[in-house]
């Protein structure tokens, strides 16, 4: 049954539970009635007074009366009149009170131009300020590199601290004061803790929040081009806006995908894009270190390929479309393809895979047990943010790692090593804490658990009732993506090829297997082997250092692509601006383009590896056979394009189910008396990322983490593939006999979490 | 309340022991903060801020949550006062009935601005929400003592009371 209200003798349909304002909302029914403290993710409050209506009663006994459409629910057949006088003057007075202490400051404000109490006071018609006492001002504090704030302009709708303290469950971020001297902020200076604090800027309604990092390069909103993108920095796939300008990328901001990040983005999503204006971005090819010419780099990589001794390395980094046209390259020309660097990562890949249809975003907020394998909140924060709704409406949380979280704080709490947490998983069936839920989830961070801990999960989940699900997440955004087509011992072959000297050549694709990628030990005793070595990527690392050819990429906003995220959904992005640079004419051979004019725009953003890859192709006189396998592959996994703007589409089952009868992955056995790594990281750290300057000065010191029962000052870790001296991080939160290091450490080491490990202290002096 | 002539240590036995019972006799440790608070401002005279992350620590409250309530409560003082506080009310019945020229008055006795300490160090003069009084406009605490209707005689005689330390509370 459709339920209806009328609004000024409109019809506008609701849902029982919505409230008034909420339905007029989403009728597009906002320029009748103006609101500021209801957000349609924090809901009602009734504070600011602003979205007033006239309720009119069925009979003749009670007469009209103006109400709050946001704590009004929706009923049908109400009669709510917006265009009579009195509703205009209250929606007047109540903006002039709100606008009593606001500066006018609107000229100079980075809130101009999206600024929801601009537009209000302008469309209920306040324009005449009666009151003329002094205004209210504050002292502002500083909150980091991320978040500006300017106190003065607050209207105190209190939308920061409920979705700081209600909805991100952050705890260094309050209301102080009372009366006309409410402020918002933290106890003292400081930069805010949460993984979420970027989005305090959206759900502030005017300019008291702003962007701290569009403001170093800021330009005026309606200015910017915009398009819709997929967030490049973890598993999640959040739905993002880039916004840009001349040629560069100047802010990240949400775009409302109610499936999966709603109308929020973690500070790694919002903040992590100046990567692609970072100097040390690759942005012309370079052969041997110096830079070169297109033509030139291609010739020298077409004449590798010619040899026909090259191997192909993709990369969970890079989009569906890219991966597979270099696995239709290998293809064409027979070579070995992997699109991960080690064996555990395929099989991590894989058991990720194999798992039933995960729980979008939406889905895990709506759970009523949540199980937690691992720190979620530095892998996947988005995933994080979903678990604390779900702990809003009640539902019981358990936390299995071998550090207490900042989400274990919140929960049940059960301090494992990693080698217990397999185990745990193992015999999670008859465990009380899903016991007695609707809605069980579970939700791993797959590098923690690792492939044998997925396995066990997949099992655990067969036991578990059939509306039970699972996911794994991993902070790259295409491992779903890319593992499709890395069949049993893929890269095992191709290591194997360049150590009986089939090979020596690597074409790379976004992979860093000589830095920070899983199982880099392994690559650098191969890499003498190696001629030459050729990558494509958008971003400095240690490989494109030492590689022969460098041929850079266009960044993730800048062009076209498809990323599969935890889910399987295949979710597709749009290129949103081209880089360009305004050169002078004397620095481009032969313009006569007036240096008065301001110069010239000069295309300097390198094109996306389906390009060059493309080129290669036409080169290698292989154009039409590359296209059309990169077709067919494209058509398999994918048969309906998603649309861009849309919610993307789920892979079929049927193609997750051919990674069911994978190898089971062999268990590791770690004695109480071995110490054993964990891995560590932080809601801001990944590749991409780490290039990102404001985000990176937040990052940890980089150390060993191990509980502070360990009187050292410095540890030497040997694996098989290196030592590693680190200092020591005493960390109270860590359970005992455990030894956190982050992924770099890992690569040297050549070993993965849960590894048993030699370790040498340096004692204290 | 005027300010304790000792200020007692946060590691005192006794004093942790008493805030240890208030929180045990509470139904949850959050619920007793203002008591917590009360018996440390008590003890120290006003609440610091290692006084304030006692008692998050205490209560399981974040010390954000604990200086949202201290900044609400005017009652709650953040800064060292002189040896009695002087709280104007400033609410709408007294603020009808003159209190501005009642607090410009003590302002100007003390010689320093609201909330500081004056500089005989006798003094801190504070304006304040709602005393309750408002049938007895426009009125002041001393202290723990709630005053009024004040007047320009009856101030300047309490305020040179208050210096010479011969105020009595009734």
């Amino acid at each position: 049954m459709k339920h209806v209200f009328f609004l000024d003798g409109q019809e506008i349909p609701f849902i029982p539970g919505q409230n008034v304002l909420e339905a007029a909302i989403a009728a597009g029914k906002n320029q009748q009635i103006p609101y500021f403290c209801f957000h349609p993710a924090l809901g009602s409050l009734g504070a600011c007074r602003q979205c007033a209506v006239k309720m009119y009663a069925h009979d003749s006994k009670h007469p009209p009366r103006i109400t709050m459409a946001c704590l009004l629910p929706a009923s049908d057949g109400l009669q709510l009149v917006t265009l009579e006088d009195d509703v205009h003057t209250e929606h007047r007075e109540i903006i002039e009170l709100l606008m009593t202490n606001h500066p006018l400051d609107c000229p100079v404000c980075d809130e101009g131009g999206q600024c929801h109490l601009q537009d209000m006071t302008v469309q209920t018609g306040h324009s005449v300020r009666h009151y003329s006492g002094p205004k209210r001002t504050y002292r502002n504090q500083d909150l980091g590199p991320l978040v500006y704030q300017e106190m003065n302009r607050c209207i105190t709708c209190y939308r920061c601290v409920r979705f700081y303290q209600d909805a991100a469950q952050g705890e260094d971020f309050g209301v102080f004061g009372s009366r006309n001297r409410v402020s918002f902020g933290r106890l003292e200076d400081g930069p805010l803790e949460s993984p979420f604090s970027g989005n305090l800027v959206e759900v502030c309604p005017t300019g008291v929040f702003t962007d701290k990092v569009f403001r170093h390069d800021y330009v005026r909103v309606w200015d910017l081009q915009q398009g819709p993108s997929v967030c490049p920095h973890c598993a999640v796939g959040c739905n993002t806006t880039p916004g840009a300008r001349l040629g560069t990328l100047r802010r990240i901001r949400n775009r409302i995908r109610p499936e999966i990040n709603g109308h929020f983005l973690c500070d790694r999503g919002r903040y992590a894009f100046p990567y692609v204006t970072a100097n040390s971005r690759p942005l012309q090819p370079r052969l041997m270190g110096e830079t070169t010419r297109q033509d030139a780099v291609l010739r020298q990589l077409a004449s590798r390929l010619e040899e026909g001794r090259s191997g192909f390395l993709g990369s969970p980094r890079e989009d569906l479309q890219s991966n597979l046209g270099l696995f239709a390259l290998a293809d064409c020309l027979h070579a070995p393809f992997a699109a991960v660097t080690s064996s555990w990562a395929e099989a991590l890949a894989q058991q990720c895979l194999a798992l039933p249809q995960a729980p979008s975003l939406q889905e895990v907020a709506a759970a009523d047990r949540i199980v937690v394998i691992g720190d979620l909140d530095s892998i996947a924060p988005m995933a994080g943010f979903a678990v604390r709704q779900a702990l809003r409406q009640g539902a019981r949380l358990t936390v299995l790692a071998s550090s207490r979280t900042e989400l274990a704080q919140k929960g049940d709490y059960r301090p494992l090593r990693p080698s217990a947490l397999r185990d745990q998983v193992a015999q999670l069936a008859d465990d009380p804490c899903l016991q007695g839920g609707r809605f069980p989830v579970l939700l791993a961070t797959a590098e923690t658990l690792g492939p044998s801990g997925l396995y066990a999960l997949r099992k655990t989940l067969e036991k578990l009732p059939a509306n039970a699900r699972a996911g794994a997440f991993v902070n790259r955004p295409n491992l779903f993506g890319a593992a499709y087509f890395a069949a049993d011992g893929h890269t095992e072959r191709l290591q194997q090829a360049l150590r009986q000297r089939k090979i020596n050549h690597l074409l790379c694709l976004g992979a860093d297997p000589l830095g920070e990628d899983w199982g880099a030990g392994t690559w650098r005793t191969l890499a003498p082997g190696l001629d030459g070595l050729t990558l494509l990527d958008m971003v400095d690392s240690e490989t494109a250092r030492s590689a022969e050819a460098l041929i850079p990429v266009a960044a993730f906003p800048e062009r076209a692509g498809l990323f599969v995220n935890y889910e399987g959904r295949i979710q597709a992005f749009s290129p949103v601006y081209r880089r360009e640079a305004l050169v002078l004419h004397s620095a481009v051979q032969g313009s006569g383009f007036p240096e008065a004019a301001g110069g010239l725009k000069h295309p300097i953003g390198p094109p996306p590896p389906l390009f060059w890859l493309g080129r290669l192709a036409e080169m290698l006189h292989l154009h039409e056979a590359w296209q059309k396998r990169l077709d067919f592959y494209l058509h398999f996994l994918c048969p309906e394009r998603p649309d861009p703007e849309g919610p993307g589409v789920l892979l079929p089952d049927t193609i997750r189910a051919r990674f069911e009868i994978a190898a089971v992955p062999a268990t590791r056995t770690v004695t109480p008396e071995q110490w054993e790594l964990d891995i560590f990281r932080w809601y801001g750290g990944e590749t991409l990322a780490d290039t990102a300057d404001e985000l990176h000065s937040l990052a940890p010191a980089r150390g060993l983490r191990v509980h502070p029962d360990v009187q050292a000052v410095a540890a030497t870790l040997h694996g098989p593939c290196g030592d590693l001296q680190l200092p020591v991080i005493a960390c109270a939160e860590m359970v005992q006999g455990v030894i956190a290091i982050d992924q770099e450490g890992f690569a040297e080491l050549g070993l993965y979490p849960g590894d048993p490990v030699e370790v040498s202290w340096e004692q204290r002096q | 309340m005027s300010s304790p002539t000792s200020i007692v240590d946060l590691n005192d036995a006794s004093l942790l022991a008493r805030l240890q019972d208030l929180v045990a006799a509470s139904p949850v440790p959050e619920a007793a903060i203002s008591e917590v608070l009360q018996v440390l401002q008590k003890a120290r005279g006003y609440i610091d801020g290692d006084a304030l992350r006692l008692a998050a620590s205490l209560t399981g409250l974040s010390p954000v949550r604990v200086e949202e309530l201290c900044t609400f409560y005017s009652l709650v003082l953040r800064e060292p006062v002189g040896t009695h506080v002087l709280r104007i009310c400033d609410s709408i019945a007294c603020h009808m009935a003159g209190a501005q020229d009642i607090l410009t008055q003590a302002r100007q006795h003390s010689g320093v601005d609201l909330g500081e300490v004056s500089r005989s160090g006798k003094l801190t003069v504070i304006p304040h929400v709602c005393i309750g009084l408002c049938d007895r406009a426009p009125a002041l605490m001393v202290d723990d003592q709630a005053l009024g209707p004040v007047d320009t005689q009856t101030l300047t005689r309490l305020l040179a009371q208050l210096e010479a330390d011969i105020w009595k509370p009734s």
